[in-house]
């Protein structure tokens, strides 16, 4: 079946997605730097389905021939989920270089480029699906995280321009932008605590990794064939 | 096939799909007349680096797009060093 390659799928909404599309008979290229045992525990349920490739996404000069590997290993690759990313939060005026620096290549540079690669073998089938994991703080405001949310816009504005650059060849390229989620993280908050949160939004819940991963499985059926250039929300409406 | 001819053959394919009318492919065209646009020249570069395994504008950041039809030839041509 199709081939997909999930950057960082060891874990939370990369491993939801990956999860979600080996169900609908997908092929997941799982890759992260360290195998953990959630992701080695799917790959045994569906060992044709799932394969992963350990890497550093950061290095950047190496995205290349990781491209040219995974398309000769596994044929033309289908999808390409952009999810891999780090949220260091920090005040600006006292932010190390080093931490911004970070940020910027594995939440930007690295995505960009890897793109870049992968997107050659969808143009040689004159078919493929591109989605861009951003995030709410794109757009909406947060203290502590300017950095984050730089990277995050960025890769909106990629997303929009992309899908005008490879429309014609038969290539979407689509962001979708996850909320506050319901994850280990908010799991070990106190329940007056997590309702806090969820009470800021429409429905007075929080949305969690399997809502992302399903809102990724649709951009990449069929039935997402005419929408391209979007950013698909997944936030239980907190910013609505 | 000689990478000539792959090249070639490429152009014409990429040009029929993309509904491009194509100039007499001759060494010495320009390649901004040749009908063929930028995404087509992408297209081109990523469909070489699939049968060939090359991709002469990655290998080095000092090599330009080049400017005749001869000229981009020549730099698939050449091995890499
Ligand atoms: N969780 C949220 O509430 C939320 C909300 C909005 C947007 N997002 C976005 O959603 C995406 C995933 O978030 P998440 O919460 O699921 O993150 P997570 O649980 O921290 O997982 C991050 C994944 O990325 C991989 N990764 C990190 N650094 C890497 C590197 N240098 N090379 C290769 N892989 C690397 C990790 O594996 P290794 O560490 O083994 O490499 C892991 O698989 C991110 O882009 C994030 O910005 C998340």
């Amino acid at each position: 079946m199709a081939n997909v390659i999930i950057t960082g799928a060891s874990r939370g909404i990369g491993l939801a997605i990956a999860q979600a599309l080996v169900r609908d008979d997908y092929t997941v290229i799982a890759i992260a730097r360290q195998e953990t045992e959630e992701l080695a525990a799917a790959r045994q349920q569906a060992p044709e389905s799932i394969y992963f490739a350990p890497f550093d996404l950061s290095e950047i000069d190496k995205l290349h021939e990781l491209a040219r590997e995974l398309r000769a290993r596994f044929g033309p690759i289908y999808g390409l989920i952009n999810n891999a990313g780090i949220g260091t939060e920090g005040i600006l005026a006292t932010m190390p270089e080093s931490n911004i620096e970070k940020l910027i290549r594995l939440n930007m540079l690295s995505p960009i480029m890897l793109t870049k690669y992968v997107v050659r073998s969808m143009m040689n089938e004159g078919a493929g699906r591109i989605v861009n994991i951003s995030s709410i703080i794109a757009s909406t405001g947060y203290q502590g995280l300017s950095v984050y949310a730089a990277t995050k816009a960025s890769m909106i504005g990629f997303t929009k321009s992309l899908a005008r650059e490879v429309g014609r060849l038969g290539i979407n390229v689509n962001a979708v932008a996850p909320g506050f989620l319901e994850t280990e993280l908010t799991g070990s908050m106190n329940d007056a605590q997590r309702q806090r949160i969820a009470g800021r939004s429409a429905l007075q819940r929080l949305a969690n990794v399997e809502d992302v991963a399903e809102a990724v499985t649709f951009l990449l059926s069929d039935k997402a064939r005419n929408i391209t250039g979007t950013v698909l929300t997944v936030d239980a409406g907190s910013t609505a | 096939m000689s990478t000539r001819s792959k090249i070639i053959q490429a152009i014409e394919e990429i040009a029929a799909a993309q509904k491009k009318t194509l100039a007499p492919l001759t060494d010495d065209l320009a390649l901004t007349n040749s009908g063929l646009d930028s995404l087509c020249f992408a297209l081109l570069v990523a469909r070489l680096e699939d049968e060939t395994g090359r991709d002469p504008f990655s290998e080095s950041d000092e090599v330009s797009f080049p400017v005749t039809l001869g000229e981009l030839i020549a730099l698939y041509e050449h091995e890499h060093a």
